[in-house]
């Protein structure tokens, strides 16, 4: 083993720390400390959004308007379940069923966790007028603090925004309209119709049958998938 | 066996985890995951570099490594150790994020770890070995 070697060896160390500190900097992930309130640092980092890219948008619907099925998704932006869902479910859902044109899904926000919510709910409602309803609200989620712990505030709401892909600006503007009370609204008055008790609650359409909450016995893929074909059959 | 076809092996093993999560990452699909992070891990922030999947630059290195493994010379061991200490010291970079920042685990990238840690090694034992 010759000095020289060790001398190249210890180069090529070096080489590589310069190397991985540009990588660093460059890289995706952020520490967005300081932004929010009682945000958890689990759920801070900015959010690449790949598994919606691509997938039709418009207003509170995601997927294609001539899918055969719509699910209804009732959320609310604080439901720990909710975010489990979102987080680990939706984006196979997507995958599978969405992207290939056999469902569609409909957003309705709810508040069921406490006043905070209707903040975030009035945001994502608001990230619809720019076909980022889906978006916001999966940010949201990652960003998810304690519940009824004040952590939807404006800084949140924009950084969620911004990291969706979304413009904050226009989103403060129309959150407080009557235009997304009305859609609040609607989603709360559906979910008496549906009886909806709870978040996350899923209700299956496939004309001409009636409306039907989807019975979900776990939120992982595999089994929500699951459980989502048999009533698709 | 020797060093450089040991090297190849591994870089190959390395490049088929790459591989899959690369494209995973372009079919918008759910890896196979038996620690329950994955699609966590490989949707968040941490999973791109400057738009670009990390997995497919993974997948690109270590067909360099590769490359550099079917070369004789110091040269080619030199290059071999700078990519393989590249990807030792990036992966612990996305260990510290998973545990740290996204508290999830992805089995996948913890085989691309073990992987590339063997990669090193192998490297820098040919790089001090290599006539």
């Amino acid at each position: 083993m010759s000095r020289n070697r060790l001398l190249l060896l210890a180069g090529a160390v070096g080489v590589a720390a310069v190397v991985v500190v540009v990588l660093v900097a460059l890289g995706g992930g952020s520490d967005s400390k300081g932004v929010g309130a009682a945000s958890t640092a689990a759920t801070r980092e900015p959010v690449e959004r790949s598994f919606l890219a691509g997938v039709q948008q418009h207003g509170d619907t995601l997927g294609s308007p001539s899918a055969p099925a719509t699910l209804a998704v009732y959320e609310d932006p604080q439901c720990p379940y909710c975010r489990e869902w979102a987080l680990q479910t939706l984006p196979s859902v997507v995958a599978d069923y969405v992207r290939t044109g056999r469902l569609k899904l409909v957003y309705r926000g709810i508040q069921i966790i406490g006043p905070n919510s209707e903040q975030g709910l009035r945001a994502i409602y608001a990230a619809g007028r720019q076909n980022k309803l889906w978006n916001v609200a999966d940010a949201l989620y990652r960003r998810q603090g304690a519940e009824n712990s004040g952590w939807i505030t404006p800084a949140v709401i924009a950084e969620a925004a911004v990291s969706a892909g979304a413009r904050p600006a226009p989103i403060r503007a129309t959150a407080d309209t009557a235009a997304v009370t009305a859609d609040l609204r609607a989603a709360a008055r559906q979910a008496m119709v549906d009886r909806v008790q709870g978040t996350p609650t899923f209700v299956l359409q496939r004309a001409p049958a009636l409306p039907q909450q989807l019975q979900v016995t776990a939120l992982d893929a595999a089994t929500f998938e699951s459980e989502l074909a048999a009533a698709l059959q | 066996m020797t060093i450089r076809r040991a090297i190849a092996l591994a870089a190959l093993a390395g490049a088929g985890v790459a591989a899959y999560l690369t494209v995973v990452h372009y079919t918008h699909t759910s890896p196979i995951c038996t620690t329950g992070g994955c699609e966590k891990v490989q949707h968040s922030s941490y999973a791109t570099l400057a738009g670009v999947p990390v997995a497919l630059l993974g997948l690109l290195a270590y067909v360099a490594i590769l490359a550099t493994a079917l070369v004789r010379g110091v040269a080619a061991a030199l290059a071999g150790v700078v990519l393989a200490l590249i990807g030792v010291a990036f992966s612990g970079y996305l260990l510290w994020a998973q545990l740290a920042r996204i508290h999830a685990i992805c089995q996948w990238c913890l085989a691309n770890d073990a992987i590339v840690t063997v990669v090193a090694v192998l490297c820098i034992a040919r790089l001090l070995r290599e006539p």
